[in-house]
């Protein structure tokens, strides 16, 4: 929304010395968000108002000729192509150092003095493309060059200030006047304006338009609901035409390119009072007859924007005795636009219901700037106002036009006048300062507001343009007063309130510390990645699109289905990251999304409907330049430590997934808490590395329930421990885990039996493997001899003869 | 016998003193005190003696060993490892590093931030990305066709369900679980159905706060958030509020901050202004609070929203938003 600095002139005087942009500040600090200040005399400068004095052909160029022209001090020789150049036409002259853009294309150039095919050009006779200005002048031709001659313009005088385009204009973030209704016109902002500056604000004036009785205007509001008001009335005899000077500035302003007087009448009026209006060509409207009321399903209708669009039963649509002519509140209708023929029109103006025409236009994807101020809810009492204006511009531009009805109006405004009662206590608590009662007053009452003040109460009723949705308990009243007198009044102090120390949640605890084990002790990285899922990578990993969760409003591939798992998403990135790295270590901790269970999480209050379960989950992948055996061993060893680490009792059982060559299951008790693997090596792209990729994942949501982190101490054993080393030739399948416990079981002083050597080949019987490990013995007893070492190893070969027919080496 | 005790120990230190390496101690320990050194040797010679010199001779044969072994084991700590003498290798090869992983960034400043705020007593919560319309939209006071909602692109789920658009709903859950009082901080992942470019991601993370007790007013708010943020920039800071509209707050504010790197002169951060738009903020709508069983007319608070990701790309100078969840580690080894 644009501010138009010169336009809120008409009703406000603002502070002398008050620059555009103290002016933006202030608004900022009181009201709304400024994005921006334009400067409109800015691109604009160096550009001056010529008279074309003498012309003569270019002596090598046949298209180009050579002017004289006249700035007013001076004369300059320019080369100029433009085929409508006459002896004494008033011109805009771009002077050395203006921006202009050739041809109305490309970049903004700083222009300079040149030689044309041989002849100096200082300066150039500007098009109104190549000068930004063809909102106001539209190019008939290419090669025609800017006809200022209609004015009555002083040669040599600055085209911005000339032409009144030298305004200031304030970019206002639409978002922060979401909420106001009342802003959205230059007469709203003047309001503001006048509050924040104490300074008087002008009425706005509307004067009393003739009337007649010579058209029968007939209007009937079918859905009340849906239309709260609509104002209508019948002007005859218009002519159109361009839109005087001082209209079209003003739209331009704005923003809003002028396209004749009628068009320009209602946009100026929905830009001065924030009410959106329509004229419909009278001759087009069947009997002069308006009904509003809703469509059927699978109606169509074409926009004035020449778009067909099908209608549903909800849409509130604007219509004669035959045929619809306008979506209410959002664009009239191809079939009785305003063409250059029209004569006689329908004025409307109208209020509709806000979540109607906001449900409506988003369901066209269909956003005016009509829509856009309907749905922030607009005062019904605009209506009246607007249509009395835009009636008054148009007659008085119009000279020969009338208004051939009566003003009729169907008036089913629902919104109450609001009366607050506000305690002076809630405003200066809320404030945490006393704000004198008086500054309250004074406040509220340039705001509009009428405020009655009896023993500490303020008895206040709220504007009609501020009663729409905008303002209804007291402490809406609080945030008037605080804004308007300034939050840089306010004292910060700190709350009074008792010491109270954190609770710890075991769970963000618990991920806070594997955080830093893993990246810090440990050398695996941080991923984020997002909710949704690599469908290629799932599918991969055999997981049915099915069972995911399904974004409705998505067409994209990368977001719609949200993780059933980390892992596909995971082992994209580690793909993505071996064109650069060979060694990848990476983690994830976040929600993942499960229709299939439900989650703690109501949908509502007190309802027993749940959303779905969104447990957090642990994973991790790494993709390593090592055998498949060290690979595994090395993710093992990790979840071996991340146990100890935990204190979890967990245990491993193997599984069988058709992604991994190799995988388990790591439960608590019959508890699942995850599974880990060696991923089947044809999945992932590593290109030429040659690579072996292993893969952990924990519901982690499940895992903190089983965390131990109360670690009681063990006394330190006061004998020493005997190593002894034992080396074996063994079937090469006898697994480990079956022979360690086997010796195990041999006494309990053996406190633990580790491999440090597995061999397989030269000097190994074949379907053999060498295998060497530590026995280390301890009895919590005494001091243990040589000899009970020797006996044991004698016991632990003995054992494994026997059992894997093993040799001892 | 004690002539030849008191020669061996001085033969033995004299001897000691010339040793030159470890090996030379450790022959010398063996020649005079190993089980068949020249000690154990002499000692044999114990039951020879009298009765009357036993004790005696016993007494310094003793004192003699001791002495020996204290002064072979002072000799064997010197000469330790002296074979090893001079280094003959390169000291400024770079050091051997360990394998280290790293944080993502937004990890890091989400901690930073919470340490900061549970220093002032409030708690950290959680709670579910996927959510109900009722808790990101209807009890935060945006009811449907409310134009706020346009204002933030929501991810729509099957169920009718929604991707949260931000931290707020938090706000209800947590209120209505834990009542008021209440003092707490909702760090976590949002969704916006947005475009995307090196400003706008359409996930990213925030952190919500909330504080509810008895006579909370707007001075207090500035002043927490003050102490806050200067916790968490390790520096005073400055801020000022302005109007803001959030429809679960009443009144609404944008909380600025002073420029960081001008302190206020105006630069190309704060784009002249001297200001840098930090957090939208403001004392808790009556409606939210009715929503979740909470007296308005006993309890007020205050609410505000810190943009983390925002928070960790200004810290770190972070271009473009999309390196956070990019999981390149060219760029992740860097924190």
């Amino acid at each position: 929304m644009y501010l138009s600095v010169n336009w809120i002139k008409d009703w406000v005087k603002l502070p002398k010395d008050l620059t555009p942009k103290q002016l933006a500040n202030d608004l900022t600090m009181s009201t709304v968000e400024v994005e921006e200040v334009i400067d409109q005399a800015d691109s604009l400068k160096g550009i001056v108002v010529g008279k074309i004095k003498e012309i003569t052909k270019h002596p090598k160029a046949d298209r180009l000729q050579v002017c004289s022209v006249s700035l007013g001090d001076r004369e300059e020789q320019i080369v100029c192509g433009g085929v409508n150049l006459t002896t004494g036409m008033l011109v805009a002259v771009a002077t050395i150092g203006s921006r202009v853009r050739w041809h109305g294309e490309g970049d903004w150039v700083t222009l300079e003095q040149v030689k044309i095919r041989g002849v100096q050009s200082v300066g150039m006779i500007a098009a109104a493309s190549e000068i930004g200005l063809t909102n106001l002048f539209p190019v008939k031709s290419e090669k025609d060059i800017l006809d200022l001659s209609k004015f009555n313009l002083k040669v040599g005088e600055n085209l911005a200030s000339a032409l009144g385009l030298d305004d200031f204009i304030i970019d206002i973030d639409n978002k922060s006047i979401n909420h106001r209704p009342d802003l959205w016109g230059q007469y709203g902002l003047a309001r503001e304006i006048a509050a924040i500056y104490r300074t008087k604000l002008k009425d706005y004036v509307v004067s009393n338009i003739s009337l007649k009785d010579e058209v029968k205007l007939k209007v009937s509001v079918r859905d009340k609901e849906k239309c709260f008001r609509y104002l209508g009335l019948v002007i005859k005899n218009i002519k159109i035409q361009a839109s005087p000077w001082w209209l079209q500035t003003r739209l331009q302003a704005v923003g809003i390119r002028p396209i004749n007087n009628i068009v320009d009448v209602t946009n100026f009026v929905m830009y001065e009072l924030g009410q959106p209006m329509h004229a419909f060509d009278a001759k087009q409207v069947d009997k002069n007859q308006i009904e509003i009321k809703t469509a059927k399903k699978g109606e169509k209708f074409i926009s004035l924007d020449g778009t067909k669009r099908k209608l549903s039963e909800d849409y509130l649509m604007i219509a004669d005795s035959k045929k619809y002519i306008a979506l209410a509140g959002i664009m009239g209708g191809q079939n009785s636009e305003i063409n250059s023929d029209t004569t006689d029109i329908i004025l409307e103006s109208a209020n509709f219901k806000a979540a109607n025409v906001r449900r409506t236009s988003t369901a066209l994807g269909l956003r005016s700037e009509s829509s856009t101020r309907f749905e922030k809810s607009l005062d019904p009492e605009l209506a009246e106002q607007a249509i009395k204006k835009a009636s008054e511009l148009i007659l008085e531009i119009s000279k020969e036009s009338y208004v051939a009805s009566k003003l009729i109006d169907v008036n089913n405004n629902p919104f109450e006048t609001i009366n607050l009662k506000v305690e002076e206590k809630l405003i200066n608590d809320r404030f945490g300062v006393d704000v004198p009662q008086k500054d309250i007053q004074d406040i509220l009452t340039r705001l509009q507001f009428e405020v009655k003040y009896k023993a500490g109460i303020f008895d206040i009723k709220v504007p009609s343009f501020r009663a729409t949705k905008d303002i209804s308990i007291p402490e809406d009243i609080v945030e008037e007063v605080a804004r308007i007198y300034g939050y840089d009044n306010i004292q910060a102090i700190l709350p009074k309130v008792s010491i109270q120390s954190p609770i710890i949640d075991v769970a963000l605890k618990a991920s806070r510390d594997i955080r830093y084990w893993l990246s810090q002790a440990h050398s695996y990285s941080e991923v984020y990645t997002y909710p949704f899922t690599n469908i290629a990578w799932a599918e991969k990993l055999g997981f049915d699109t099915k069972d995911f969760i399904k974004v409705t409003n998505s067409f994209t591939p990368e977001l719609q289905y949200l993780n059933l798992s980390l892992l596909p998403n995971l082992l994209t990135k580690a793909e993505e990251n071996l064109r650069f790295f060979d060694q990848i270590n990476i983690f994830e901790l976040d929600r993942v999304f499960d229709k299939s269970a439900n989650s703690i999480y109501a949908v509502s209050h007190g309802k027993k409907k749940y959303l779905p379960l969104q447990d957090k989950y642990l994973t991790g992948v790494s993709v390593v330049n090592l055998s498949a055996q060290e690979a595994f061993l090395q993710t093992k060893g990790l979840l071996e430590n991340l146990q100890d680490y935990l204190g979890i009792d967990w245990t491993l059982e193997a599984t069988e997934l058709s992604y991994s060559k190799l995988a388990y299951v790591i439960k608590h008790q019959d508890v699942v808490l995850g599974h880990y693997g060696l991923l089947n090596k044809e999945l992932l792209d590593s290109g030429t590395k040659s690579v072996q990729t292993t893969w952990w994942e924990f519901n982690f949501s499940v895992l903190v329930k089983y965390l131990n982190r109360n670690k009681v101490y063990q006394s330190i054993s006061k004998f020493p421990s005997i190593i002894r080393d034992v080396a074996i030739l063994i079937d090469e399948d006898v697994q480990w885990t079956d022979l360690s416990v086997e010796i195990y079981k041999l006494s309990n002083i053996i406190v633990s039996v580790e491999p440090f050597d597995v061999f397989m080949g030269k000097g190994v019987p074949a379907g053999q493997k060498s295998l060497a490990f530590h026995v280390e013995l301890r009895s919590p007893e005494k001091t243990l001899e040589s000899e009970d070492a020797d006996v044991l190893v004698k016991e632990i070969t003995g054992v494994l003869k026997k059992k894997f027919k093993a040799v001892q080496r | 016998m004690e002539i030849k005790l008191k020669s061996l120990k001085n033969r033995i230190i004299k001897e000691l003193d010339e040793v030159k390496d470890a090996k030379f101690v450790a022959d010398l320990k063996t020649k005079y005190l190993g089980r068949k050194g020249e000690l154990a040797t002499i000692l044999k010679g114990l039951k020879d003696l009298t009765i009357e010199e036993k004790p005696r001779i016993g007494q310094l044969a003793n004192e003699v060993k001791k002495e020996l072994v204290v002064l072979f084991d002072r000799a064997e700590k010197l000469w330790h490892g002296q074979a090893d003498e001079g280094v003959d290798f390169d000291p400024t090869l770079p050091g051997n590093r360990k394998d280290k992983g790293h944080l993502n960034p937004s990890t890091i400043v989400q901690y930073e931030i919470e340490d900061a705020f549970s220093k002032m007593g409030f708690t950290v919560y959680d709670g579910p990305q996927l959510e109900s319309d009722y808790y990101n939209f209807t009890a935060l006071n945006i009811p449907e066709d409310h134009p706020a909602r346009d204002t933030q692109d929501t991810f729509w789920v099957e169920g009718k369900n929604l991707l949260r658009t931000h931290t707020s709903n938090l706000q209800i859950r947590m209120l209505e679980k834990h009542g008021a009082p209440f003092r707490g901080i909702f760090p976590g992942r949002v969704f916006r159905y947005e475009a995307t470019d090196a400003s706008h991601d359409h996930t990213f993370y925030q952190l919500e706060g909330l504080m509810i007790d008895k006579d909370i007013n707007i001075g207090n708010l500035i002043a927490t958030m003050k102490t806050l943020l200067s916790s968490v920039f390790q520096t005073d800071v400055d801020v000022r509020l302005r109007p803001g509209f959030f429809p679960f707050v009443e009144p609404g504010f944008e909380m600025d901050i002073k420029c960081l790197i001008c302190d206020g002169d105006g630069c190309s951060v704060c784009k002249q202004s001297g200001w840098l738009e930090l957090m939208p903020c403001g004392m808790v709508h009556p409606k939210v609070l009715e929503a979740t069983g909470v007296d308005p007319k006993e309890y007020s608070g205050f609410a505000f929203g810190l943009g983390l990701t925002r928070m960790t790309m200004m810290k770190y100078r972070i271009d473009d938003i999309r390196l956070l969840q990019s999981g390149d580690l060219r760029f992740l080894n860097q924190f």
